[in-house]
């Protein structure tokens, strides 16, 4: 006997995440606390975002015992003004892994809800304490759970439940979970700071455990967009994505019951009444408009056999073979298999086909995608070397992988529709970074969409000079979908182009206080690592920062460029009144003349000179740097 | 019997008139543009090194003619500009007044007037721009350098400094020589019965000299040049030659430091190439030579790598290029050895005036 059998058996969700927590950033109780702040913070947001309400989020970290060494127990309390969640989703929601509402194509902070659950976990684990949510959808009643998570069964235990009157809306939960505050509250804090820095429109309040309270108001009302789901776009898609969307778009041919045989009579309108095949055809072709797909089909079927409902009921359907045009069926009465023969010049025997074989690849591109045009699907169709009539049901495993490699390679898609994009907007940021630094000179830019990969993106980016900055040197604040990037900052993309940067060419001392806030939104950031920490060199998304960049510096050459003309102008009036004088007190002497000349004028004079020459050196930057973004443009086009 | 002044050569009183005539052109210039409400502006002679050439027939380097303008108008010249215009209106006091004052003294004295040089280099500098803005060296403006040379021999002077106007003086009358000062610059020189000048590169040696009466025994009056020689020294030398008409000969040390010494007295340096005033084109090196530490087996010290070095440098030198300039120069790189003056006493304290001196002396009259 063999005693080494394997014991294969599968497991649940959370019992994977729960081997596997390290990938979701809670590594140790330092990153779990920050990584729980952040996720609870951000479903918050993304929630309030999608509702377009002006988010309070209030987060509050308390510690159980206050007279314990690091690392300790910590509740954590993250509380909203959102939408709130109804109350039949709520055990789902917080008490299993990968229940969400986060797997379409757009842009959010958080992905799949999956961090939220997965501090819930992290919390049971270390301090075996269930998580707490109070969520109110109408401002009135307040549904409150006490949740435990079965990791084994992936399902939540419900501890407690009950209902509280209220006077808002809004969710609130509260964990318990071992954390390290003494070293993870720097990062917090500037989590916190940061995040309001690049949400303007939001009120976020921090109430750390020594009792600090940090602050920070709404700056402005207005809300960017919400994002939209969308379609995925050709570029963004693998062969796998394509099998799955396959299979999402496919349908089977309907077992020809008793249900069935009840649903055709139903659509057709001959519940009680029978009536001869004939009749039948007929009645169903004045209808044919309003009738489902299904009970289409058991006509089309019905058409080649000529049986009525009485018949057909004696019957199973066993194969369509539309390639030959046969169809075999197993008739009880005569206990015998039968084959008959369609005719392909039937619209019967096309509706078959359809439902068979699937749709065409042309209706298949330019349904199920976005920004495809049926033209442009049978451009492509061509291009990749397909046939016009092919169907996705006939499709080899070899023909959807030239399919998906040739999407890749196909130039003529529409680059991906960034309407689902919610980039923060010029306005906003400027707001933010104004109120944030209240610097001497502020520039941002917002470029229009880009996209790598299929995925649209939108790059913005501010910066800031002088004022409340006291850094030396440059300090970047790295967003990407409104969240702030705090670690691993060496490798990221937006730290690459910035260090590449040739300051002197912008007449920008490399020590001055400069901030420099980089915000990517994007469908799917390709963030380098799990931890959503950095953002992976993608040449277009490298493109796109660097030409923001240029832009804002070449706004901030002109204000150091007028500075110091403005600085110099005074220098040199200053000199003048100086040294005219003591020039004019000797020449008088040495010339032997009494009086002094007459140079008072010559020192009015000078104040009411330059200002046009400013103005043309601010032409001549503006096209010197284009001419050089206009080159960057060309390596890339060569690059690809 | 005395010889007396040439009549040709200016006295220091026409010299003094016309310095003042100079400043006033200078300052009316500033004075009429300001008056016309532009900014002065004036031409200066560019003593970069690009412009500065060797004339042979003046046997001096000049400036060529490049120049640069200084404008009140520029505001990172209009701080030099105004430091200059003190400058003249100071040197104008001085020179009217009759007084002096040394290069440290503008210094000061400019605090007085608002016009805030760095440091001493700074007014240095603008000394040197005003004398060739006038082309007149800075001792004709009454600012002398810390420096000071000797002077010793029958030469009969008349003051013509403040408190002092027309009252002589025998040089021969101190034995310690006579400090080679403003006063004695601006001295007329009324007469002398020597024969020909000595200029001797250190201050021991011209105390030997006076103590051996060698202003007597070769009707000679001595000079010590301290060194390089001051321009105060050179202006001194010059005017003995051009008005007394003394031939000048030159003692220094043997090594190529004293070669140039005796050069920069001949035809001036590259640093006063804006001056005209300062060379004795006649004047006679005689020695230390090269060929004189085999000639008469002096005691040697090495030469250094940078003596040899600067032995390169000049060889570059149009001046010497031929003569004893040139052959005294390969030679020292071929010993690669130089001998002081001081090397002489090996054979006795007197050695150097009983035997070299006269043997030089001889020689010279073949230069």
């Amino acid at each position: 006997m063999s005693s080494n059998k394997e014991n294969f058996s599968q497991i649940s969700p959370s019992e994977f995440f729960y081997r596997n927590r390290d990938l979701a950033g809670f590594s140790n109780p330092t990153r779990s606390l920050y990584a729980a702040v952040r996720e609870f913070v951000e479903n918050s947001l993304d929630a309030c975002d999608q509702e377009g309400i002006l988010p309070d989020v209030q987060l509050l970290i308390k510690a159980v015992d206050p007279e314990k060494p690091d690392p300790k127990p910590y509740i954590l309390t993250v509380k909203d003004n959102g939408p709130g969640i109804e109350s039949k989703h709520v055990p789902l929601a917080f008490g299993t892994v990968l229940y969400g509402s986060k797997f379409g194509l757009k842009q959010a902070r958080g992905m799949f809800g999956l961090g939220a659950t997965m501090a819930i976990l992290y919390g049971q684990i270390t301090t075996n304490k269930p998580v707490r949510v109070k969520s109110s959808t109408d401002g009135i009643i307040q549904e409150e759970y006490e949740l435990l998570l079965d990791i084994q069964k992936n399902k939540p235990v419900i501890l407690k439940h009950k209902t509280n009157q209220v006077s808002k809306k809004g969710l609130s939960i509260s964990i318990c979970l071992e954390g390290d505050y003494s070293k993870a509250g720097s990062k917090i804090r500037d989590y916190v700071y940061q995040t309001s820095l690049i949400t303007p429109y939001a009120t976020i309040t921090f109430d750390d455990p020594k009792g600090e309270r940090f602050r920070y108001s709404r700056i402005i009302k207005t809300m960017p967009k919400p994002p939209t789901t969308i379609k995925p776009h050709p570029y963004g898609v693998d062969v796998e994505t394509i099998r799955r969307m396959i299979a999402d778009t496919s349908f089977t041919i309907p077992r020809v019951d008793d249900i069935m045989i009840e649903k055709v009579r139903k659509e057709l309108g001959l519940s009680k009444k029978n009536l001869n095949f004939t009749e039948i055809m007929l009645k169903a072709k004045k209808r044919w408009k309003t009738l489902t797909r299904q009970v289409r089909v058991v006509i089309a079927m019905m058409s080649f056999i000529k049986m009525d409902f009485d018949k057909l009921s004696k019957i199973r359907i066993d194969d369509i073979d539309v390639s030959n045009q046969k169809l075999t069926y197993w008739d009880f009465g005569k206990s015998q298999s039968i084959v008959i023969d369609m005719d392909p010049t039937s619209d019967y025997y096309k509706q078959l086909a359809n439902t068979v074989q699937g749709e065409t690849l042309v209706t298949f591109l330019n349904k199920r995608f976005q920004r495809v045009g049926r033209i442009t699907a049978e451009k492509f169709v061509k291009f990749a070397g397909f046939k016009p009539e092919i169907r996705l049901g006939n499709m080899t495993n070899q023909q959807l992988a030239k399919l998906s490699d040739s999407l890749q390679k196909f130039d003529d898609f529409m680059s991906p529709d960034p309407g689902c994009l919610a980039p923060l907007g010029e306005e906003p940021l400027e707001k933010g970074i104004q109120q944030f630094f209240n610097p001497d000179f502020l520039a941002v830019i917002q470029r229009s969409a880009s996209a790598y990969s299929g995925f649209p993106f939108v790059v913005e980016m501010g910066i800031a000079y002088g004022g409340d900055i006291s850094s030396r040197g440059s300090k970047v604040y790295r967003f990407a979908n409104r969240i702030p990037l705090l670690y691993d900052e060496g490798s990221d993309v937006v730290l690459k182009v910035v260090n590449e940067i040739d300051w002197k060419r912008y007449k920008v001392n490399p020590d001055s206080p400069l901030v420099i806030v980089s915000h990517i939104c994007s469908t799917r950031i390709p963030y380098k690592t799990v931890g959503k920490e950095n953002v992976a060199d993608r040449l277009e998304i490298e493109r796109e920062l660097r030409l923001a960049l240029q832009f804002i510096l070449r706004k901030i050459q002109i204000f150091m460029n007028k500075r110091g003309q403005a600085e110099m102008a005074k220098k040199r009036a200053n000199l003048y009144s100086k040294y005219l004088p003591l020039i004019a007190q000797f020449c008088t002497e040495l010339a032997g003349k009494k009086k002094e000349p007459d140079y008072k004028k010559m020192l009015k004079e000078e104040v009411t000179i330059d200002e046009s020459q400013s103005q043309k050196q601010e032409i001549l930057i503006t096209k010197e740097v284009q001419k050089e973004e206009e080159i960057v443009v060309e390596k890339v086009k060569e690059t690809k | 019997m005395k010889k007396s002044k040439k009549q040709s050569s200016t006295s220091a009183k026409e010299k003094h008139n016309s310095l003042i005539e100079s400043l006033k052109n200078y300052g009316s210039q500033i004075y009429y543009d300001l008056d016309k409400g532009e900014y002065p502006k004036f031409s200066i002679p560019s003593r970069s090194v690009s412009n500065i050439v060797y004339d042979q027939k003046l046997r001096q380097y000049v400036l060529g003619k490049n120049a640069a303008i200084r404008s009140a108008k520029n505001t990172s010249q209009l701080r030099s500009f105004t430091q200059l215009t003190w400058l003249a209106f100071f040197a104008n006091r001085l020179t009217k007044q009759k007084k002096s004052s040394t290069l440290r003294d503008v210094y000061y004295s400019s605090q007085a007037f608002a016009i805030d040089f760095e440091d001493q280099g700074e007014s240095d500098n603008i000394i040197v721009d005003l004398e060739a803005v006038l082309s007149k060296p800075r001792e004709d403006f009454h600012i002398f350098p810390e420096e000071r040379s000797s002077v010793f021999g029958d030469l009969d002077i008349e003051y013509t400094v403040p408190g002092y106007e027309g009252k002589k003086m025998n040089l021969s009358n101190h034995p310690d020589g006579y400090a080679i000062g403003p006063s004695l610059t601006s001295a007329e020189l009324v007469g002398t019965s020597a024969e020909i000048v000595i200029a001797v590169e250190k201050g021991g040696l011209f105390t030997r000299f006076i103590e051996e009466q060698v202003d007597k025994k070769f009707k000679a009056i001595i000079v010590d040049t301290g060194g390089q020689a001051p321009r105060s020294t050179r202006t001194l030398l010059k005017r003995l030659h051009d008005e007394l008409g003394l031939p000048v000969i030159i003692l220094t040390d043997g090594d190529v430091y004293g070669e140039h010494i005796a050069m920069v007295i001949k035809s001036g340096s590259a640093n006063a190439a804006h001056l005209r005033e300062l060379t004795v084109p006649d004047a006679k090196w005689v020695g230390v030579w090269a060929t004189d530490i085999e000639k008469y087996k002096l005691p040697t010290i090495p030469m250094t790598e940078t003596d040899i070095k600067r032995c390169h440098d000049l060889q570059k030198d149009p001046r010497y290029q031929k003569g004893i300039w040139k052959t005294e120069l390969e030679k020292f790189l071929e010993l690669k050895r130089k001998a002081e003056l001081e090397a002489f006493s090996k054979y006795g304290l007197t050695n150097i005036t009983d035997k070299y001196l006269p043997q030089k002396l001889e020689l010279a009259k073949s230069l």
